[in-house]
């Protein structure tokens, strides 16, 4: 029997640290987490998400307290971790004339994890994402030689504030014309496992990546770079292994 | 002591001029080449093969086995005295007999040498060998016959001859896989419009149908009772079980929610008047 309320009455769970003495109920869109105790050291673990699909873990923990972490986290692991790549196709094209430069804020799908604390250890314990229909698969180039990325059509933001929460964060893109005649873009592809994601209650901001076309040899090529943000927000952990990679060449039109 | 001991064992003779002392150290070559054999394909499994694809780590760990078994043997016959000339002589006129009787295993050794040289699909791929009607996953290419494990859980051997001269469709090369659906609709619906809610069904409920490509239609045929329609969808290359099986549910389901008719085969038989 289905148990989840209807999203209109709730308010909804922030991201953040919570200590878990008995019970806990979080609450996020289209998704319910409860955490319960079943004994002395023995925490129970239920979720059912957006697709109905639950979810249930026991925890043994050593203490007889249980502390965990809900953040946001990099969009790569629904409905299954394929990728490191993402795909952010906008709803409006942008034109760059020759030698000009943009700065703008798009909406970046983002998952949901759940941490467990030790000490100041995070560990994975399970992840969601609130918005089933906005994660999906998506091929940059050919079949045989392209390139699989997560796909997200993402509309332009605001700034930093325009967040939709436990949906989309704000990821700043400064794009850079070198070239000697104007260019459309209307398409990012580049690998976001080292974009860290950071959480202010219920909304979230991801690194930025600063992209520049310029000719090399006889081939335009965009040259992609992360921007760390520096702000006062905190860091989400990393859920997935992370491959250090700081400059990285991939497609852009 | 021991020098005497030796001594009287060099002269304990056995047939012609082998002797127990001979037999002993050409024991001790032996014995010795078995033991560095095992050491260095220990070594070279243990700090080289997980750097090397497997089959090939498979196979150059044979080759420095039986390498150094072979070099041994030969270090234990000269150890003998024996002379070989006259062995190689015989062995040429009777490998050729061999030749004769042996030629598929002779053969089915040449194509594996082939195969690992030309490496037409490589262990943990998926392939399908469509003259033979087998798919699965390739295991191992052997010294003589390579295995695959197909997809009922059963493994089948297959004579490298024929898996050499076999076509061979490898389904992991491409990132990407393209899955595929037959669907007739009736002719009084609209086409257009079953595209649209079958495209609108398969990315709305088929998480590793991929949005880039879109789904693709092609109206093969204006069939005797239907417009046939064919559906092809991408997805990851390893989640066809996720896509393939489950395509026909969602289109009839996408047609249903439409009031859009699948026919069954009919016939329209017109009566002719006297």
């Amino acid at each position: 029997m289905k148990t989840m309320r209807n999203d209109s009455e709730i308010n909804f769970s922030n991201y953040g640290e919570y200590d878990i003495n008995d019970n806990l109920d979080l609450f996020l869109p289209n998704t319910e987490i409860k955490i319960q105790r079943i004994s002395d050291n023995t925490f129970s673990y239920f979720r059912e998400d957006s697709e109905g699909k639950i979810t249930e873990k026991i925890i043994p923990v050593k203490s007889n307290k249980l502390k965990i972490e809900l953040s946001p986290i990099r969009p790569l692991n629904h409905p299954a971790r394929r990728t490191d790549n993402i795909f952010l196709k906008f709803d409006k094209e942008i034109y760059l004339s020759k030698h000009s430069a943009a700065s703008i804020f798009v909406h970046c799908p983002i998952e949901i994890g759940i941490f467990l604390i030790h000490d100041s250890n995070r560990e994975p314990l399970d992840w969601i994402t609130c918005n089933h229909l906005n994660s999906r698969f998506g091929l940059y180039g050919s079949p045989d030689t392209g390139t699989l990325c997560k796909y997200a059509k993402v509309s332009l933001a605001t700034d930093y504030s325009d967040s939709i929460p436990y949906v989309e964060g704000v990821m700043k893109i400064v794009i850079e014309n070198t070239l000697s005649s104007g260019q459309i873009v209307s398409k990012v592809i580049f690998p976001i496992t080292d974009n860290s994601l950071y959480y202010e209650n219920s909304k979230t901001i991801i690194d930025g990546i600063k992209i520049t076309m310029k000719k090399r040899a006889l081939v335009n090529i965009a040259d992609v770079k992360i921007i760390p943000i520096d702000s006062d927000w905190i860091k989400s952990p990393t859920w997935e292994d992370n491959t250090v990679n700081t400059s990285m060449t991939m497609g852009l039109e | 002591m021991t020098i005497e001991f030796l001594q009287s064992l060099s002269e304990m003779q056995i047939v012609g001029e082998l002797t127990v002392l001979s037999l002993l150290i050409g024991g001790i070559i032996m014995a010795g080449g078995v033991i560095l054999a095992k050491i260095a394909k220990l070594l070279f499994q243990k700090y080289y093969a997980p750097t090397l694809p497997k089959d090939t780590a498979q196979n150059l760990s044979k080759l420095i086995y039986f390498g150094i078994l072979i070099i041994s043997f030969l270090g234990f016959t000269s150890s003998q005295g024996i002379d070989l000339s006259g062995i190689m002589v015989a062995g040429g006129i009777f490998a050729v007999v061999i030749g004769f009787a042996t030629q598929s295993v002779v053969s089915n050794l040449i194509s594996g040498v082939f195969l690992i040289v030309e490496k037409p699909a490589k262990h943990g791929d998926t392939i399908q060998l469509p003259d033979m009607g087998i798919s699965g996953t390739l295991l191992d290419i052997g010294t003589f016959s390579s295995k695959i494990r197909k997809f009922d859980g059963t493994v089948i051997r297959i004579p490298n001859e024929k898996f050499f001269t076999s076509n061979i469709r490898s389904l992991t090369v491409s990132t990407v896989r393209r899955a595929e659906a037959m669907v007739g609709i009736s002719y009084k619906n609209d086409i257009e419009n079953a595209i649209s809610v079958i495209t609108n069904e398969i990315l709305t409920t088929m998480p590793f149908a991929l949005c880039i490509p879109e789904p693709e239609f092609r109206v093969e045929e204006l069939g005797d009772s239907s417009v046939n329609i064919l559906v092809l969808v991408w997805h990851p290359r390893d989640d066809w079980s996720k896509v393939q099986p489950l395509l026909l549910t969602t289109i009839k389901r996408a047609l249903d929610n439409a009031g859009i008719e699948i026919p069954f085969p009919q016939r329209v038989i017109w009566g002719a008047k006297d």
